[in-house]
């Protein structure tokens, strides 16, 4: 654990504080923290609660007079303390020191779901905090909690030991908490100091170059060797997420929550952040990563905490990560997140694909939206019969593999083959009539169309087909019809057809998307995660109507990041990770606990469970 | 269905807060005359008196609604495609200049009949040419269409100007024209009325418009691009298609319009003239809430609006301009309606509740788009 960091790192010639004051533009409390003042001063605390909560004010005080030198930790104290002993601080220390954050309980419901069910996070000063999970652990409520954009319905959060809530992202700001999200909040066309200052509380006229020297030498230690006059948008991902960090340290933030920070990087900016988080970490900064990214969380962290279903399920300290090893550390959190989970194998009737192969791709690769490599040279073949299910965390590639075969996406390279005949990027109306159904999972986003009926909704991708439309004029007798058949077949629950589709639940919404899509009868059915949010009953529906599809001779590529689904009704299972389908196997082969792995950190996993 | 569907199941609502949306924009600029010591209540009186009582007033007030029906039908496609066409004024100008110039020079060589279709069909083509430009460049090269057609309108005037002081100049007079069509040669009026014609056709534009969205495959796929560009995408619609042919059409209705004026009003087209119907047909539509029938009667008041604004400086002492203050106002009312109704909607959800499964708290594309507002502020 301790090797990659055993070098300490370069001084640095600035400190966050001096950040803060040399643009005069941060917030104008004082942002020196007890954190350091109070690891050093560990010794001292075992002497009981009274006397830490004195030495807790004095610090503050301390803090307030030495300002200057707290602020140069990053050069001086990294030198002087071993970096084993701050990440890896033996337990009965590490429960003296009193956490900076601490979530206690908390509850947070979404209608029915119980995204958080009295889940607790316990973060301590100057330590790397992974929070892991599958997709719908509840990860992400839980930090939007912390980072003020959720409510908890229930529990205490707790900062220094004091209770507070935390109502707004700019409260939590006020109170140190700095969030960097997915979707970067960087203006492309500002330059990178001016996004630095942007939203800090500063005079009317903007002074930018009395702090642009050193923003550069700080850009500089983010190891971001680019003018500060540069616009954001000349970045690349990795800078930009940098600049963005910067940002958020600016405003005096000493917990800085990163959510899934490595999903758009290269392997490279992986490492680059990496260092730039341990850094953070010598100065005192607390970070908490969110991630499925198993190897990642184990580079990088001093704790990780697991959520599953909305619930804690477990935690391992910096003294449990060494005691067990990285081997060990790795196949218990795998146990924790997937063990018990029902294989599913006696209810499961092994289906033969023997059909011929309906669609290929060969050697595929496309770009995301944020001009990430999404795909990278995937190849799948799909025979008549089977579902081939795509297993995988979100953000692996899963939606833009669904909207390639739709022909909602361009390749870039490689081919797409329907039953032989070559459709490349022959865009959706070709695909669609050459019998490729794809349902979405963005229902509400790309699905339907809000404003319109259901009618309308389930005539809209066959709308100049008869029998919806006879040359230029709708039949409107038809869509209604069609419509009503619908609704019948699938019972759909809605007063009547001309119903505004937004005002039927997502269930309802789902399963009409379904039918139109059956409707179609298509060849080959694409579905992206199409139970996501229903509740049990619509679920086994959609389920099974996929599965009597493909059992008439269709073939089904099913993309979930529910892997129970998937393993409830494929032929086949792929695991997709970084884009790339790491390993196929036969459902029949299938080793729960391997694929989880093979989700959570690709052929690393492979590498690493051999050695 | 469309329609209907609309109709009913958004109830009056919608209707009744544009017109409470007029009526603050009323009692608004009724303040601000005030403030400016001159009697509101008297100015409104006259606005009014001359717009719809007077005979003669009623009379203009119908030949205004001709034009602005044409355009607005037009704009109403546009805007359901989600195409903001801002360049009216100009393919208005251009479709006036092409009606007038080939009607005059038609004229007394082929039937009247005739001649109004030349004209029209003159007028369309000119109104087509300079929406295509902002189409192909929407199109093609994804420019934003409110800054292009926008520009278009400056190059109309100039462009014009030059020509109708140039090549198409009536030698015959001093002001920079094109050639007169005779009295007698333009539009008849309609039976016992001094209306022209001019009126049923913007009716009938209307009326083809609703059809348009009613009833045809094309005006459901504008609607579907329109409402949720994605799910066109996903659709397999081809949305770029659909939206520049939605503002070669809005130009098309516009150039009509200019050709309408020419043959019924006008019967030649000047340099500068300009009437301005584009931007009053912007707040027609959004009051009338893209709702094609509902043209009618808002085209009805508007033109009352202008004929009777223009009878303003003389008889109340307040300027013309006065009108395009309320119109501004109006929108700006419009606009806390339709704030206000939202709201109302989401209260009376709440206070119903409604079942709904609908919970997707982990979804990434849902608070992101608030996360960036909260975070940067």
């Amino acid at each position: 654990m301790g090797h990659e960091i055993a070098s300490p790192p370069a001084p640095l010639p600035v400190g966050r504080g001096e950040i803060e004051r040399l643009t005069c533009l941060g917030d104008s409390r004082p942002h020196c923290h007890s954190e350091r003042s109070e690891e050093s001063l560990r010794g001292d605390e075992v002497t009981g609660m009274r006397e830490r909560k004195e030495k807790h004010v004095s610090t503050n005080l301390g803090e307030v007079l030495h300002c200057e030198p707290l602020v140069s930790t990053w050069g001086t104290s990294v030198g002087t303390t071993d970096d084993m002993t701050d990440g890896t601080a033996t337990t009965q220390e590490r429960a003296m020191v009193q956490p900076i954050v601490s979530m206690r309980e908390i509850d947070k419901r979404f209608g029915p779901v119980r995204a958080n069910d009295k889940v607790s996070l316990t973060l301590y000063p100057g330590e790397i905090h992974a929070v892991l999970g599958e997709n719908g652990a509840g990860k992400t409520t839980l930090m939007n909690i912390l980072s003020g954009m959720y409510q908890p319905d229930g529990g205490t959060i707790e900062l220094d030991g004091k209770p507070i809530t935390i109502g707004s992202p700019s409260e939590a700001l006020a109170h140190g908490i700095g969030t960097v999200y997915q979707h970067f909040t960087l203006v492309p066309n500002l330059s990178v100091i001016e996004n630095v200052v942007l939203g800090t509380k500063t005079g009317f006229v903007l002074n930018l170059s009395k702090g642009e020297q050193r923003l550069k030498e700080v850009l500089t230690e983010f190891e971001l060797n680019t003018d500060p006059n540069v616009e954001v948008r000349h970045l690349s991902i990795g800078q930009r997420q940098r600049v963005e960090i910067i940002k958020v340290l600016m405003r005096g933030t000493r917990v800085l929550l990163l959510d899934e920070p490595t999903s758009v990087l290269t392997p490279t900016e992986v490492e680059g952040l990496f260092r730039i988080l341990r850094r953070l970490r010598e100065e005192g900064v607390s970070v908490v990563i969110i991630t499925h990214k198993l190897e990642e969380a184990l580079d990088v962290s001093d704790r990780v905490t697991i959520l599953r279903g909305g619930k804690n399920v477990g935690e391992l300290g910096p003294d449990d990560i060494a005691s067990a090893g990285r081997a060990g550390a790795r196949q218990r959190i795998v146990e924790t997140m997937f063990g018990g989970m029902p294989a599913a194998a006696e209810t499961f009737q092994q289906h033969v694909a023997t059909g011929k192969t309906l669609l290929e791709l060969s050697g595929v690769s496309a770009i995301g939206d944020r001009g990430e490599i999404a795909i990278r040279e995937l190849s799948i073949q799909l025979r008549a019969g089977e579902i081939y299910g795509i297993a995988g965390v979100d953000g692996n590639g899963q939606k833009e593999l669904g909207e390639i075969i739709a022909g909602q996406r361009k390749t870039t390279t490689g081919r797409l083959a329907l039953d032989g005949t070559d459709y490349t990027n022959a865009g959706v109306a070709t695909l669609s009539r050459a019998g490729v159904g794809y349902i979405t999972d963005d229902r509400l986003g790309e699905g339907v169309v809000p404003g319109m009926s259901v009618a309308q909704n389930a005539a809209l991708k066959t709308i100049n087909r008869s029998p919806f439309s006879k040359g230029f004029w709708l039949d409107r007798k038809a869509i209604e019809a069609n419509a009503n058949t619908l609704i019948e077949q699938f019972s759909v629950r809605t007063p009547s057809a001309q119903t505004k589709i937004t005002l039927l639940s997502g269930g309802n919404i789902q399963k009409l998307m379904l039918a139109r899509e059956l409707a179609m009868d298509p060849r080959v059915i694409v579905c992206n995660k199409p139970t996501y949010g229903l509740d049990l009953k619509t679920a086994q529906f959609v389920l099974q109507t996929l599965r009597q599809e493909a059992d008439s001779g269709k073939a089904v590529l099913l993309i979930s990041s529910e892997l129970d689904e998937i393993l409830e009704i494929s032929d086949r299972i792929g695991v997709i990770y970084n884009g790339e389908i790491v390993e196929t196997f036969e459902r029949a082969q299938v080793d729960i606990e391997t694929v989880g792995r093979l989700m959570l950190s690709g052929r690393a996993a492979v590498a690493g469970s051999a050695a | 269905m469309n329609e209907r569907a609309r109709m009913s199941s958004i109830s009056i609502l919608p209707i009744v807060s544009s017109v409470l949306a007029i009526v603050m924009a009323f009692v608004i600029g009724g303040i601000f005359l005030e403030a400016n010591g001159k009697d509101a209540l008297h100015a409104y009186r006259i606005l009014f008196e001359r717009g719809l009582v007077n005979g003669d007033g009623l009379t203009e007030t119908f030949k205004k609604m001709a034009p602005m029906l044409i355009v607005s039908a037009g704009l109403l496609i546009a805007l359901r495609a989600s195409v903001w066409n801002i360049g009216i004024d100009g393919q208005f100008m251009v479709g006036a200049l092409l009606a007038g110039v080939a009607g005059a020079a038609v004229a007394g060589s082929v039937p009247n009949p005739l001649m109004w279709l030349i004209a029209a069909v003159a007028g369309i083509i000119g109104g087509m040419l300079w929406a295509v430009i902002p189409a192909l460049l929407m199109v093609k090269f994804n420019l934003n269409e409110i800054i292009t057609t926008l520009m278009m309108n400056y190059v109309a005037v100039n462009v014009c100007a030059w020509l109708v002081k140039g090549p198409f100049r009536d030698s015959s007079v001093v002001a920079p024209q094109t050639k007169q069509i005779p009295l007698a040669d333009r539009l008849p009026f309609i039976p016992g009325t001094e209306v022209h014609i001019g009126l049923i056709v913007g009716l009938l534009c209307v009326v083809v418009v609703a059809i348009l969205f009613r009833s045809t495959v094309y005006g459901f796929c504008l609607d579907v691009v329109g409402r949720n560009r994605k799910a066109a995408i996903h659709a397999g619609l081809p949305v770029g298609r659909l939206a520049g042919s939605a503002l070669i059409l809005c130009g098309a209705f516009a150039g009509l319009a200019g050709a309408n004026d020419v043959l019924g009003i006008q019967g030649l087209f000047k340099a500068n003239w300009d009437p301005g119907y584009g931007f009053t047909a912007f707040a027609l539509v959004y009051l009338a809430r893209l709702n094609s029938l509902l043209l009618i009667p808002f085209a009805f008041f508007f033109s009352f609006l202008l004929v009777g604004g223009d009878s303003m400086p003389r008889r109340a002492d307040v300027p013309t301009y006065f009108v395009g203050m309320l119109e501004g106002l109006m929108l700006i009312c419009f606009a806390v309606a339709v704030y206000l109704e939202r709201r109302w909607h989401a209260i009376s959800e709440r206070i119903r509740g409604r079942p709904d499964d609908r919970i997707e708290p982990e979804s990434s594309s849902g608070p992101s788009a608030l996360e960036g507002l909260e975070i940067s502020s």
